[in-house]
């Protein structure tokens, strides 16, 4: 087995180039590792490690976006102020992901690429709409994030491509959000459900836009549009918050079907829709 | 095999390790450093939580080929000419150690609260230590053993100034 740091992505690139499909993209390596150590794990022969390569090492912005790299890692975003600031809900997920020693080591790009049901940086970004760059040796290609995700651990991605960047445009004053995630203890745990919360208020408290996205409910991530569209245009009131929650369960059992989970989960998500939508609104709330 | 340059606890180590070798393996194995305890191995229990270029990272998750270059601090390198450090003794005076095998981690997820906030809240200390897992004594203890030190320190601030 074959370790390389490349320094910039061309020389990333050029491995990838030479080695892909047999190469293995490394980077806070907090999810490989542990699979890595499964007796079934097919190991490749190389293995390219990308978190030094300085392009990918930046949280910057560029008129009304917000550009991440993808080897930041989670406790830069939940502190840095710029995502404090303009995408509160995407400093909230990573500030709840795994342990401080996680949260050190995991990085944003990881957790979309794992790819993980649960993974609690997705939600965020979906909501956000966020779109991600990924390069190959030979060209290059910009993607929603809501088309990334095949199932569960399986994306577009090819194995001779890296994803290097995620880009959003920054929330405007009068869009709020939230992100609240359930999980069975309140540190170090993975979440059961997540949801991501971003309303557009009018002045006279009209929902202008809404945007709901649930992290383990469905199959793949999805918007709630049957929610969304019942919310826009309505008055912020407790009522049609608890309405949206519940379409949203009746979208999962529609999707879904009744499963041994779903008397739990059918209440529970409709509450923590409810939630989010009290967050996002926060003083604003009647 | 790969060479790499650790600085560990102050001193250069030049070590030719296999690529798949963790972090935690270099130190226990090749360096005889087993301060740094060996848990669940799936970056869940925090026992082999080290403090890398300034952060606390799990070691087991760690190739030693990704630390090329990097300083560690382990647990053996706290106590300074054969003192030692304010929260080793705070855990000590607390009975916040009992088997002793969470304690090398969770005293450097404190030590690197402490640097990050020097005057930590319950809320925090416990939010700083959720990535270590102890089985025995109980964390009120070692809250209290923690918490002790950032008072401690906040008297000492206060006379300063």
């Amino acid at each position: 087995m074959n370790y390389y740091r490349p320094k910039n992505i061309d020389e990333a690139k050029r491995l990838l180039q030479k080695f892909a499909p047999d190469s293995r993209i490394i980077a806070g390596g907090t999810d490989l590792l542990v699979e890595m150590r499964h007796a079934n794990y097919a190991l490749k022969e190389h293995l390219i490690d990308i978190l030094k390569i300085e392009s990918l090492n930046k949280i910057s912005e560029n008129g009304n976006e917000l550009i991440i790299g993808s080897a930041i890692v989670h406790d830069q975003i939940a502190n840095h102020p710029l995502i404090k600031r303009f995408a509160p809900l995407l400093s909230a997920a990573c500030s709840v992901i795994g342990s401080q020693q996680i949260r050190n080591r995991g990085t944003i790009g990881g957790n979309i690429c794992n790819a993980s049901p649960c993974a609690d940086t997705v939600p965020a970004l979906i909501a956000l709409e966020a779109k991600v760059k990924i390069v190959s040796p030979r060209q290059e290609r910009e993607i929603p994030i809501s088309s990334f995700f095949h199932k569960p651990y399986h994306t577009v991605m090819k194995e001779n491509e890296i994803l290097t960047e995620i880009r959003f445009l920054k929330l405007n004053d009068n869009q709020r959000c939230a992100f609240y995630k359930l999980a069975r203890r309140k540190a170090l745990a993975i979440s059961r459900i997540n949801i991501a919360a971003i309303l557009k208020i009018s002045k006279d408290h009209i929902i202008e836009e809404a945007r709901l996205a649930p992290g383990s409910v469905f199959p793949t991530w999805t918007r709630i549009s049957d929610a969304e569209s019942f919310l826009s245009g309505k008055k912020l009131s407790d009522e049609i918050f608890k309405e949206a929650g519940n379409i949203t369960a009746q979208k999962m059992i529609e999707v879904s079907g009744r499963r041994w989970s779903t008397p739990y989960k059918e209440s529970v998500i409709a509450a923590l829709v409810k939630r989010a939508l009290v967050m996002a609104a926060g003083e604003l709330t009647p | 095999m790969i060479n790499i340059k650790l600085t560990v606890n102050g001193n250069i180590c030049k070590l030719t390790v296999p690529v798949k070798m963790t972090l935690l393996d270099v130190l226990r194995e090749q360096l005889g450093l087993t301060g740094t305890k060996r848990g669940c191995e799936i970056g869940e229990c925090g026992a082999c939580t080290v403090i890398m270029n300034g952060k606390t990272v799990n070691s087991c998750l760690v190739l030693a080929a990704q630390a090329d270059g990097a300083k560690i601090l382990t647990i053996e390198g706290l106590a300074e000419n054969g003192k030692l450090h304010p929260l080793q003794k705070a855990f000590l005076e607390h009975d916040a150690v009992q088997c002793g095998f969470c304690t090398p981690g969770m005293i450097l997820s404190a030590v690197s609260l402490l640097e990050r906030n020097p005057h930590p809240d319950e809320y925090e200390i416990r939010q700083a230590i959720a990535g270590n897992l102890c089985r025995c004594t109980g964390y009120k203890q070692i809250v209290e053993a923690i918490k002790s030190v950032a008072i401690k320190r906040k008297h000492d601030d206060s006379n300063i100034l």
